[in-house]
C-alpha cells in the first residue's frame, strides 16, 4: 500500500497538482461568470485522479480546498469531501473509465436511469408522510408512477436527450461521475448541516428551502439537495475530463 | 512576485509571530467554538479570541470588512431558510402566509455564530501570515517539501491562470461564441472555454517538470533557507499548551455528549 502511494507522486505529478488546483479555482470562477447552476470546482481534482492515481487525486482535492480556504474560508471545512472525490476519480481511472468508449445507446440508458431515479427520489421524498410517533412512510411505487406519470415521462425524455447529446460515447465516465456525486452528497451533508446551518449562500439554497418547507429535517434536507445537485455536477466534471483526455496526446494520459 | 493572497503587510506583533503559532491558535479557537456548549459560545470566541488579535495586528478594519463580505450571504440564507421553514413552533413575526419561527431563528443564530467563527479565524490568519513564510515554517517543522512546493506554486499560478481564462474567453467570443443568453446557450459555451484552458496549461506541465528537475528538486539533501523565521521558547510552549488544550476539549466534548 505504501509503495502504491509513493508510485503516484512523480515529479510530473507534483508539477501537475498546482496546475490542477488552479484549474479548479479558474473554472469555478468561470462557471460563476456564466451563471450556471453547477459548481465545477473539481475538474482539476478529477483530472489528477484520472492520470496520476487515487492518492495524488486525494492530495489534490484536500490541498485545493485548504488553499482556496485562505481566500474563501467556507470551502476549507469540505477538504475531506474533495479528497474523497479525487480518491474515487483515481480508482475509476485505474479501471480505465476515462479511456473507455461506451456505445451511444448505453449512454442513453444511463441518462434515462439517472433522471428517472432522480424524479422518483424527489417525488417520493416530497410526498412522504410522518405520523405522530415519528415513523415515516413513503408512497408505493405504483401510486407515485400513476400520480406523476407526466413528470416521469419528462424525466425519461430529458434523460435520453442528455445521454444522446451530452454523454455521447463517454457513458462510463458519466456513470462514474454520478456515483462520485452521490457519495460526495452524503459525506458533505453533515458538515454543511452542522457548521453552516444547511446553507451554502448560493442558488442551491432554494432547494434546501423547498425541502425544509416540505417538513424534512435539516440534515435530510441538505442530503436531498446534495443528491439532486452533486451527481449533475460531478457527471459534468467527469465528462469534461473525459473530453480533455481524448484531446491530449497519449503520453499525457498516464503520469 | 505577484502572489494571490489576502496578506496585508503591517508592522505588528501578530505579524511577527511564528506562522505555526498562529495556525495552532486558529485550530484551538475553532475547536473551542465547536465543542463548548451554549448558543453564545461562538460569538464569545470571536469577540474575545479573534477581534482583539485583529486589533493587535492592526488589521481590525479590513478584517471586519472581509468577514462581513463573505459571511452575510450565509447569514441571510440561514436566517430565511431556517426561520421561515422550521415547520412547527411559535411565530415571532408573521407577514401574510410567511412567519419567522422562534425556534428557527434560534437555530439560525447558533449557525451564524459558527459561520462567523470559521470565516473570521481563517481570514485573520490569511491577513497576517505570508503564504511563503507559512510554507517555509511547515517545511522546517518536518512537512514534506513537495507539499510546500504545491502550496507556493499554486498561489503563484492562480493569477496567471485567471488571465489565461480571460484570454480564452475573449478569443472564443471574437470567433462568435455566445456567452450570454439562456441556460442552453451558456451551457454550450462551457466546453469550448474549459478544454483550451486546461489543454494549454497541461502542456506547460512538461516544461516545468524538466525545469525543476534540472534544479535538484528530487535531491535528498536538507535545504537551507535565506529567510529565517524567528521563533522563541515561549512560542514553542504556547503551541504545546494550545495543542494539548485542543485535544482535551475534543475528548471532553465527546465525553460530555455521550453522557448527556
Amino acid at each position: 500500500m505504501f509503495d502504491s502511494i509513493k508510485k503516484d507522486f512523480t515529479t510530473r505529478t507534483l508539477v501537475l497538482i498546482p496546475v490542477a488546483i488552479a484549474i479548479n479555482i479558474a473554472v469555478g470562477t468561470l462557471v460563476i461568470y456564466l451563471k450556471l447552476p453547477v459548481y465545477l470546482d473539481s475538474i482539476g481534482t478529477v483530472l489528477v485522479g484520472a492520470v496520476a492515481g487515487p492518492w495524488a487525486g486525494a492530495l489534490t482535492g484536500a490541498l485545493a480546498n485548504l488553499i482556496w480556504g485562505l481566500f474563501t474560508p467556507n470551502v476549507a471545512p469540505f477538504f475531506y469531501v474533495a479528497a474523497v472525490i479525487g480518491l474515487m476519480a483515481g480508482f475509476f481511472g485505474r479501471r480505465g473509465v476515462f479511456q473507455m468508449e461506451s456505445p451511444r445507446w448505453l449512454s442513453v440508458v444511463i441518462g434515462i436511469l439517472f433522471f428517472f431515479t432522480l424524479a422518483y427520489f424527489l417525488t417520493a421524498f416530497l410526498n412522504r408522510q410522518t405520523d405522530a410517533t415519528g415513523y415515516t412512510t413513503y408512497p408505493t411505487p405504483g401510486e407515485l408512477l400513476s400520480r406523476y406519470s407526466i413528470v416521469f415521462l419528462l424525466a425519461i425524455i430529458a434523460g435520453a436527450l442528455v445521454g444522446w447529446f451530452f454523454l455521447r460515447n463517454g457513458g462510463y465516465a458519466g456513470l462514474a461521475g454520478l456515483a462520485t456525486g452521490v457519495v460526495a452528497a452524503i459525506i458533505s451533508a453533515p458538515m454543511a448541516a452542522y457548521v453552516f446551518g444547511g446553507v451554502t449562500g448560493a442558488g442551491t439554497d432554494l432547494l434546501v428551502a423547498a425541502f425544509r418547507a416540505s417538513g424534512a429535517g435539516i440534515l435530510s434536507s441538505v442530503m436531498a439537495q446534495g443528491a439532486v445537485s452533486d451527481p449533475f455536477d460531478k457527471m459534468t466534471s467527469y465528462m469534461i475530463v473525459w473530453l480533455i483526455l481524448r484531446a491530449l496526446p497519449a503520453r499525457f494520459r498516464t503520469f | 512576485m505577484n502572489d494571490f493572497s489576502l496578506y496585508v503587510a503591517r508592522d505588528s506583533g501578530l505579524h511577527k509571530l511564528h506562522p505555526l503559532t498562529k495556525g495552532i491558535y486558529v485550530l484551538f479557537v475553532l475547536v473551542a467554538g465547536f465543542t463548548l456548549p451554549g448558543p453564545w459560545t461562538s460569538y464569545f470566541v470571536v469577540a474575545f479570541g479573534i477581534l482583539p488579535l485583529a486589533a493587535w495586528g492592526k488589521v481590525l478594519g479590513i478584517h471586519l470588512r472581509s468577514v462581513w463580505r463573505v459571511t452575510w450571504p450565509f447569514a441571510l440564507s440561514v436566517l430565511l431558510i431556517q426561520g421561515l421553514f422550521w415547520g412547527h413552533g411559535e411565530d415571532l413575526v408573521s407577514l401574510g402566509p410567511l412567519a419567522l419561527k422562534k425556534e428557527g431563528v434560534a437555530f439560525a443564530f447558533i449557525s451564524i455564530g459558527r459561520i462567523l467563527l470559521v470565516m473570521s479565524s481563517f481570514i485573520l490568519f490569511s491577513l497576517t501570515t505570508r503564504p511563503d513564510m507559512l510554507m517555509i515554517s511547515l517545511k522546517q517543522a518536518g512537512f514534506p517539501g513537495s507539499i510546500a512546493y504545491i502550496f507556493v506554486t499554486t498561489l503563484q499560478i492562480i493569477p496567471r491562470f485567471q488571465s489565461r481564462a480571460q484570454t480564452v474567453l475573449d478569443a472564443q467570443r471574437s470567433r462568435g461564441l455566445e456567452t450570454e443568453g439562456n441556460l442552453l446557450v451558456r451551457s454550450r459555451a462551457l466546453v469550448p472555454l474549459v478544454v483550451p484552458l486546461v489543454l494549454g496549461s497541461l502542456v506547460d506541465v512538461e516544461e516545468r517538470a524538466i525545469a525543476i528537475e534540472a534544479r535538484a528538486f528530487n535531491s535528498n539533501h536538507k535545504e537551507t533557507s535565506v529567510v529565517e523565521i524567528p521563533d522563541s521558547l515561549l512560542q514553542k510552549r504556547i503551541r504545546a499548551v494550545l495543542t494539548a488544550g485542543a485535544a482535551l476539549l475534543v475528548v471532553a466534548g465527546f465525553a460530555w455528549r455521550l453522557l448527556s
